[in-house]
């Protein structure tokens, strides 16, 4: 076919679609009208045919077209039926007619019949279905148009169908393929068709909130997620994989195995001291559910919802934007198996170590902090005199910096033993040698680690029942040592047609995990904080753990901590599912009920240990373990209808919705184990101390919701779309729980209109605009209550003296603000969204307004109000902020080449937001937050404070102008505290001539100026490459671990070359970092200042990934339809100016994000996989 | 069909019209409202939560909230001795660089353990103001009984008071009619200009009037503690002769909660010692618990850090070094063993520099050094032969002496330390902190005695606590087997002890005063008092600038450290507390 027929062909094919799109829907979604396909019954006796035709009507779903005048010549009806369909009941009703017709759509077009015309005979039809590439397609449905005659191709991409005439049109559909219409003109023999690839996305049908619509009628802003793309990522969590696939969506990576993304829509809507605060909602096949439990390739679709209008339907939880995903489900067609599995290895790489001095750098430096501080040259480990020694042994008993030969340091005085350290009385006489070489801790604590996943699915179904099976096995070690996630998923699905108009089905998923629980990710001076201290051996001179033991050095042994925790576990087992039922009725009304929720159970335990390598060893010898279940339901009922007339296209629903969480939790824990070691005999019942345990449930939370939303578009170009919601939630007190989320929005297909049209490099052009409301109910169930409350360390005191017991006491635990409303969120967006180029390229574009008003803030109250209210207070409507941004995806596919030559497309992301803080609460213009590193106890102070006017998470502190020259410049310089050359020097904002707390600026935002992604796919012949680079531009972070690295006063641990080599001395005054000095102090580390701010952005090539099909005439042989097989890289290079480990630093909380605690980073993975369909 | 759609429209009515009002009310769980509490038993209970803050801290509330710190500690080692010229932060220069602050007077309003010290105290204040608020609506409590839980809600609430009112001196009152069950709560917005002496003086007075003597458990305040702690408040006012009426009675006929008369101990160390608690010298004490399941949070948290830190024998932190200078104050006589106020620091006590060659100091000292301090050679409670440098995280820091009042014998480990806590052996122990003991009382009377009556007199009370000084009963002695202190002590005392008694009359008022506070500061060290009662003297500029100039010789992060008067006597207002307080409260002067 030349390239030319096929434009008409797609020109045709389009133009047919737009008319069927609604038939479609059956095939695709699970709510769709189907008005036209019932049973007739009638009892008709000397009436005219327009009577006949209203009564058809009336139980029908359609229309008849036609003119009275046709009707001139016709003759009186007598006709009974039972139960027939419509084309049965219109053969008979015209059989004696001059009138013949033809169906389209839901019309009956009434014609004069042909004189020519012949009663039409069933015919039998055989025929072909070939992709673009001539190979045979399986599984593709073939239709009779305009009736319920269906069939699938087989295996050959064969196909047998009997049409009612040698007149019909066959339909053929297939996922990703451009639905195809063949007009039979007589044939009656073998067809052959070849499908194309669908290159046009606008006639995709997109779920959206309880319903679902044609991309070109959405008006709304909505990221449609190519979910094919989205699998090349290896990661059991969709969450991982949506980073840069999707418009507006912000995704930070959190790299501890089975642990997801933190994702953010749109920027922040909210300062939620809530942990997910601005979590999205994810609404998983209708029912909201845990997106960490989802096997990404169970996955059909993904759409994201990110302003009011697409969004409101959901009401009080929108806030943060929606992820709408589909579960895929069976299809009409033999049983199809699909396997795929791919192993791969991650690589941690090197670490900081390049950037750590080695054991005689650390030992020189701390000689010259020394001598800049003008004390004696001496030290624990490296001696006395002008030059550090180092020792041949850090440890030897209770001796540090001992030399060989030192009667402390021989071998028989060596004295472990692992089960007396159960005896507090205890003490080991160890000996560590030193490592003169240095070790290099990265190594030590890291490992080269293994991954896997298989998925296995078999799907298939007939016009009455349609199922899919899946099976999920997921393994992946950290690069933490004796750390891993495992996941097991089973997911089944079935949906039951009867009696055509009812549909009934279920959605039902196992999950199940186990993890080891690190938990070294956010802990200070982990992984990575400053290191250790080269030196320091890993085991000592008999092979137990080694470590900074009596020396002063703030080093642990990660190894020891890794592998005391080895045998830690957390369990989950969760089901999550939904069962429904839909019904057609009327003409154009389809209800639906749908009943789902979540169960889960979760266990975790820990094991006690006692530490001896390290100079402040924890003794926690306490065995704790928890049990946990919870449950939510979701109840929706919902009806829809749905209709055209003329030029008219209405779609319209409403429903009502109850949601319910609960759950309990208990706790338990002993202490005191004869042993500490044997991991069999450690649990509860074998501590000698007495049990503790504690447990409740949770406070549960309701919701009850009505909504409805209308979509109507006229002559299939102006388009408008309002939707309404009223949600009442638990959460809020009695008077202020209900509210109500509007929204509206307008869209012109502009290039419908006769005066674009001779533009012809513009296929479609749609201009949409957007207003409504969204709300955040994302505060605890309990905010509107006061109550007292027990709590042992709290308010139990041992009144009676006894030193080991306490009586119980009361306090009050909470006063809460019982007037609490909804936050909400009023969003404003206008976009377009075009076709251009030969429907080749397609742009989506969209400008947007977010502000926050009423932002719920737990509002700090003055402590002599009652203290609990100060350290905990309840939310409060109080603050705003405004949220502005730009989205842009633009979508390429092409080919070059010929025919057979080399396919593209090319996907590139764009989202960037500012966001600014418009007003906390009454009085109160800022509020500061401690990262979990806890920087106020080391730094005196905190990162990050959110005020007016900045924007969220901001860092603020004294800006570095540079360092004191001299004395002399001291002097002349404003007055600042502890200024003395070498130190640094702070601007002087205000000019007053004293560096004061009024000197602090906001000197670094860690919300990126906007982060992009660009994914490319290639294939030629056999042979598939994908390619996807993400990138981040214009991020601030803080990096914590340079202020242990790269200043001695900051505990010993392992030092920076930086230190060292590029500190302030009088003949280095041109240096990076302040001068070295023993003490920590206002105008070096001891303050928030800017030096530790950097530019965290990058661009990372995120996944590249070669596939190879097997021709199928080597696989067909084997009765395998498709196999491929990949290899795969993933974070190849990372290109960045960022010193740390990693530029995409994960935040736990969203009020310290952009503090880089040394976490887990993005390593490197080399995979192998295989798809295999049969 | 239609069938299927009525059923649903129905079934959507119905649970729209007749659920969802009970549908959407989720009560609260694990917790009870006033209406239940509002009897005597809930109201004994709200009691004990009152008492519960005594310790400054509270840890992990059900609700994960936890309040204070490790620095808002009852015994106030940071405000009352670091501030002062007794202690040292400690440990190495980066580890709390919050605390150097007040060592160096440097503090500002928002240094974040001042709002956490004031959050504890007015936690505390409202414990108390819901207990008499809860009772005011049970019906079920007898009049003896309300007297009885009024008072000690009152007197916690005037110890409370008074905590702020040391620290930072310009605080408002809040009483049970400005705490509320709602928020926000504009009656909480009480200005803090106005002296509030009165109001902590009507608590205190009220709670001596009506508690009884003897009380049902040792840990409750009765008559006495509550008359001591009014003579407290009205030594804090300058009321010398109310005061020394009060404190008389106290010191004639005061007993302990558990009837016991008030007697020094024999011994000076038992004050320390979990064995010896709530004996005849304990007038009002936090009652520290470990082990009890609170997740440590009953026990004396405030001490967590404030333990040698080494491998052996412990693994701890390093905090509150004592200074040179507090240690050089113990020297005495070698004639008289009296102390020399004056010039102590001239020819100090021995300083370990970490060399092999170190000797101790030999002149004579005062026993109560080596149970307030630990030092080099000097047997360290049961555990072992102190080491000086060695026991320290980064002795060219914070020096070489550890602290020793706050920490266990090595025997009670096992059940008093706190095995819930995350160092080996844990620093928080079941070891009371001493909020009032009798000797502060009897040096209480001696300081009326100077100020308003009878120099005489105001020696045979500093002679008394000297007397027990001079025991030999209250000297270190050396263990047995230096490397098995589990052997016991042998009969050689540590060191050179020797300690006088005044045996001549005062010459004047102002001898007179300078002996009593002196001898205050060797008492009570390391006790939370010091710098509370340099400021009440009107010494602290003198004092703390005199001790600056020495210690700085040592410390060289003390160098540009500098006390100014009519500013660091008091510490600033928490900058957060102002700014929440809308106006309401104003900033101390010189902040």
């Amino acid at each position: 076919m030349s390239s030319i027929e096929k434009r008409k062909t797609l020109t045709k094919t389009l133009l047919i679609m737009k008319f069927t799109a609604i038939l479609l829907l059956v095939f695709t979604v699970q709510i769709s009208a189907k008005g036209f396909s019932q049973t007739i019954s009638l009892s008709l006796k000397n009436v005219s045919l327009d009577k006949a035709f209203l009564e058809i009507e009336k139980q029908s779903g359609f229309s008849f077209v036609y003119g009275k005048e046709q009707l001139v010549q016709t003759r009186s009806v007598t006709l009974s039926v039972l139960s027939e369909n419509i084309e049965s009941v219109l053969d008979k009703l015209f059989k004696d007619q001059p009138l013949t017709y033809t169906i389209t759509d839901k019309y009956i077009s009434v014609k004069q019949k042909p004189a020519e015309v012949i009663a039409p005979k069933p015919v039998d039809i055989t025929g072909k279905v070939v992709n673009d590439k001539g190979e045979p397609m399986v599984g593709v449905t073939v239709a009779v148009k305009g009736t319920k005659i269906a069939t699938t191709t087989a295996e050959d991409g064969s196909f047998k169908i009997a049409a009612p005439n040698d007149n019909s049109v066959l339909v053929f559909t297939n996922v990703g393929f451009e639905r195809m219409e063949l007009p039979l003109n007589g044939k009656t023999s073998v067809v052959s068709v070849s499908m194309r690839t669908a290159t046009s996305s606008l006639n995709e049908v997109i779920v959206t909130g309880y319903s679902s619509q044609r991309k070109k009628d959405i008006t709304g802003a909505v990221s449609v997620v190519k979910v094919s793309d989205l699998l090349t990522t290896p990661s059991p969590n969709v969450t991982s994989q949506l980073q840069g696939r999707a418009s507006g969506v912000t995704i930070t990576n959190d790299n501890l195995p089975g642990n997801g993304a933190i994702v953010r829509i749109r920027g922040f809507a909210s300062f939620s001291g809530q942990p997910g605060g601005n979590d999205p909602l994810y609404i998983i096949d209708g029912v909201p559910g845990d997106v960490s439990a989802l096997n990404p390739a169970d996955i059909e679709s993904i759409q994201v919802l990110k302003d009011a209008a697409s969004g409101s339907i959901y009401g009080a939880r929108a806030s943060n934007g929606v992820l709408i995903i589909t579960t895929k489900r069976g299809r009409v067609g033999g049983a199809k198996v699909t396997y795929d599995a791919y192993y791969g290895n991650q690589d941690p790489g090197n670490g900081y170590t390049s950037q750590l001095l080695n054991p005689q750098g650390n030992a020189d430096l701390v000689w010259m902090a020394l001598k800049n501080s003008g004390q004696p040259l001496t030290h624990k480990v490296y001696g006395t005199g002008a030059t550090p020694t180092l020792p041949d042994y850090t440890l030897a008993g209770i001796k540090t910096g001992v030399m060989e030969g030192d009667p402390a340091a021989n071998p028989d005085l060596y004295d472990f033993s692992e089960s007396k350290l159960a005896d507090p009385a205890y003490t080991p006489y160890l000996i560590y040698k030193a490592n003169k070489e240095g070790t290099d801790w990265w190594k030590v604590g890291t490992r080269n680690a293994p991954i896997m996943n298989h998925n296995l699915s078999v799907a298939g179904g007939t016009d009455k029942g349609r199922y899919l099976f899946s099976l999920n096995y997921f393994d992946q070690k950290s690069i933490v040592r004796y750390s891993f996630f495992k996941r097991y998923t089973a997911r089944v699905n079935t949906e039951f047609t009867i009696k055509n108009n009812i549909r009934i089905g279920e959605n039902l998923q196992v999950y199940a995990t186990e993890k080891s629980i690190p938990g070294t990710n956010s802990d200070e001076g982990s992984l990575t904080g400053g290191g250790g201290q080269p030196i320091i051996s890993v085991y000592s001179i008999k092979g137990d753990f080694a470590g900074s033991r009596g020396t002063g050095f703030s080093t642990g042994n990660i190894l020891a901590d890794e592998w005391r925790k080895r045998n830690d576990r957390n369990f989950k087992f969760t089901l999550f599912g939904n069962a429904y039922a839909e019904v057609d009725f009327l003409k154009h009304f389809t209800a639906r009920t749908s009943f789902g929720g979540t169960k889960g159970n979760e266990n975790e335990y820990h094991y006690p240990f006692i530490e001896y390598e390290i100079g402040e060893p924890q003794r926690n010898i306490t065995y704790s373990e928890w049990f946990a279940r919870t449950s939510s339901w979701t109840w929706t009922n919902q009806l829809s209808y749905k209709n055209s007339f003329g030029k008219h296209n209405i779609a319209a629903l409403a429903g009502t919705e109850a949601v319910e969480n609960k759950g309990r939790r208990v706790d338990a824990a002993r202490s005191n184990f004869f042993s500490y070691t044997n991991y069999d005999y450690i649990v509860l019942n074998a501590g000698t101390a007495s049990q503790s345990s504690s447990g409740s449930p949770y406070v549960s939370s309701s919701l009850f919701s009505i909504f409805g939303k209308i979509d109507y578009a006229f002559n299939d170009r102006y388009l408008a779309s309002v939707t309404i919601r009223r949600d009442g939630s638990s959460r809020f007190g009695a008077d202020t729980r209900y509210g109500t989320f509007p929204s509206a929005s307008l869209g012109w297909r502009i290039s419908e209109e006769s005066f674009m049209k001779p533009i012809a490099w513009i296929k479609d052009l749609k201009i949409r605009g957007s207003y409504g409301s969204m709300g955040n109910q994302n505060i605890p169930p309990n905010n509107q209550y006061t109550f007292f409350s027990s709590g042992a360390g709290y308010s139990y005191y041992d009144v009676t003296g006894s030193n080991t017991s306490s009586q119980s006491g009361f306090y009050l635990g909470f006063a809460g603000n019982a007037a609490g409303k909804w936050e909400t969120n009023v969003s404003s967006n206008i976009g377009f969204d075009a076709t251009l180029f030969n429907g080749n390229t397609e742009v989506v574009f969209d400008i947007y307004k977010k502000d926050t008003k009423d932002l719920l803030y737990p509002v700090e109250q003055p402590a002599t109000g009652g203290a609990t209210p100060s350290v905990l207070p309840p939310f409060f409507n109080v603050g705003s902020m405004t949220n502005k941004g730009i989205d842009l995806a633009i979508t390429q596919r092409g080919q070059f080449g010929g025919a057979k030559g080399v396919r593209f497309d090319a996907t590139f992301t764009f989202t960037t937001f500012k966001n600014k803080i418009t007003k906390i609460t009454d009085g109160i213009t800022f509020f500061d937050s401690n990262s979990p590193a806890n920087e106020e106890n080391r730094v005196g102070g905190r990162f990050t404070r959110n005020a007016v006017g900045q924007a969220i998470n901001s860092f603020y502190g004294y800006k570095i102008i540079g360092f004191f020259e001299d004395d002399a410049d001291v002097t002349k310089s404003p007055t600042q505290t502890d200024a003395a050359p070498g130190r640094f020097k702070y601007q002087d904002t205000d000019g007053d001539g004293a560096i004061t707390d009024d000197d602090r600026v906001f000197f670094g935002n860690p919300n990126p100026k906007f982060t992009y992604g660009l994914n490319l796919n290639l294939a030629y012949k056999g042979f598939d490459l994908n390619a996807f680079f993400y990138g981040v531009q214009g991020k601030d972070a803080m990096n914590y671990n340079r202020w242990w690295t790269d200043f001695y006063a900051a505990f010993q641990g392992g030092k920076s070359n930086r230190a060292l080599y590029d500190s302030w001395t009088p003949d280095h005054k041109n240096a990076k970092v302040a001068i070295q000095e023993v003490d920590g102090n206002f105008s070096t580390n001891n303050t928030v200042n800017d030096y530790l701010m950097e530019n965290a952005s990058f661009l990372r090539m995120k996944n590249l990934q070669l596939g190879y099909t097997v021709p199928q005439s080597v696989m067909s042989r084997f009765k395998i339809d498709r196999v491929r097989i990949y290899v795969q890289a993933t974070n190849l290079f990372t290109v960045t100016k960022y010193t740390g480990l990693d530029p995409e630093i994960p935040s736990y909380d969203d009020r310290v994000s952009g503090v880089d605690l040394g976490t887990f980073p993005t390593v490197k993975q080399l995979l192998v996989g295989i798809n295999v369909n049969f | 069909m239609k069938k299927i759609f009525l059923i649903l429209l129905v079934v959507s009515a119905a649970i729209y019209f007749s659920c969802s009002k009970s549908f959407l009310d989720r009560p609260s769980v694990g917790s009870l409202d006033s209406a239940v509490l509002a009897n005597q038993r809930g109201v004994e209970q709200t009691l004990i939560g009152a008492y519960a803050l005594l310790d400054g801290y509270a840890q992990s509330g059900p609700d994960g909230n936890t309040i204070g710190d490790f620095i808002s500690g009852t015994s106030n080692w940071v405000y009352g001795d670091a501030a002062a010229d007794n202690t040292h932060k400690g440990s190495d220069g980066t580890d709390q660089p919050n605390i150097t602050f007040f060592e160096k007077h440097t503090q500002i309003p928002s240094n974040p353990f001042l709002n956490s010290k004031w959050v504890t105290i007015y936690e505390g204040v409202t414990r108390c103001n819901f207990v008499l608020k809860l009772m005011a609506q049970a019906t079920d409590i007898s009049d003896d009984d309300r007297k009885r839980i009024e008072g000690e809600a009152r007197i916690l609430r005037a110890f409370y008071h008074l905590e702020g009112k040391k620290i930072y001196n310009n605080i408002p009152f809040i009483d049970e009619t400005m705490t509320s069950y709602s928020v926000p709560n504009a009656n909480v917005l009480q200005s803090n200009t106005v002296d509030i002496w009165p109001r902590i003086e009507a608590d205190a007075q009220y709670a001596y009037d009506n508690l009884p003597g003897t009380q049902i458990a040792p840990g409750r305040i009765n008559k006495w503690g509550a008359g001591a702690l009014l003579g407290k408040i009205l030594i804090f006012q300058k009321k010398w002769s109310d005061a020394r009426t009060v404190l008389l009675n106290v010191y004639g006929n005061g007993t302990n909660s558990s009837g016991v008369k008030y007697a020094l101990y024999p011994r000076y160390q038992d004050n320390f010692d979990i064995s010896f608690e709530n004996g005849s010298e304990s007038v009002f004490a936090f009652q520290s618990s470990s082990n009890d399941h609170s997740g440590a949070g009953n026990g004396n948290y405030g001490e967590v850090l404030n333990m040698p830190y080494n491998a052996r024998p412990f693994t701890c932190c390093g905090f509150n070094q004592p200074s040179q200078d507090l240690v050089n104050s113990f020297k005495t006589d070698p004639a008289t063993g009296l102390p020399d106020p004056d010039n102590f620091d001239t020819n100090p006590v021995t300083i370990d520099d970490g060399s092999a060659s170190f000797t101790p100091y030999a002149g004579t000292l005062d026993p109560r050094l080596d149970w307030s301090v630990g030092r080099r050679g000097i047997p360290f409670l049961d555990w072992a032969v102190m080491e000086g440098t060695v026991w320290q995280r980064d002795a060219g820091y914070g020096g070489p002496y550890s602290p020793k009042k706050n920490i266990y014998r090595k025997a009670q480990q096992e059940t008093y330390s706190d095995h819930d806590f995350w160092n080996s052996p844990s620093a928080i122990s079941s070891l009371n902190i001493n909020l009032i003991r009798f000797a502060d009382v009897i040096l209480w009377l001696a300081e009326c005695e100077v100020e308003a009556g009878d120099l005489e007199q105001a020696r045979v009370y500093v002679n008394m606590i000297r007397t027990r000084a001079a025991d030999p009963v209250s000297y270190v002695y050396k263990y047995n087997d230096d490397a098995h202190p589990e052997n016991g002590f042998s009969a050689t005392p540590a060191a050179n002890y020797k300690v006088g008694l005044y045996t001549a009359a005062w010459t004047d008022q102002a001898a007179a005063r300078k002996a009593v506070h002196f001898e205050r500061r060797l008492e009570l060290s390391l006790e939370g008092h010091r710098f509370f009662d340099l400021v009440r003297w009107g010494e602290a500029e003198a004092t703390i600038n005199k001790y600056l100039t020495y210690e700085k010789t040592l410390r060289s992060y003390l160098s540009d450290a500098v006390f100014s008067s009519n500013q660091d006597e008091y510490m600033p207002i928490p900058q957060r507390q102002v700014d929440l307080s809308k106006g309401t409260l104003t900033q101390n002067p010189g902040y």
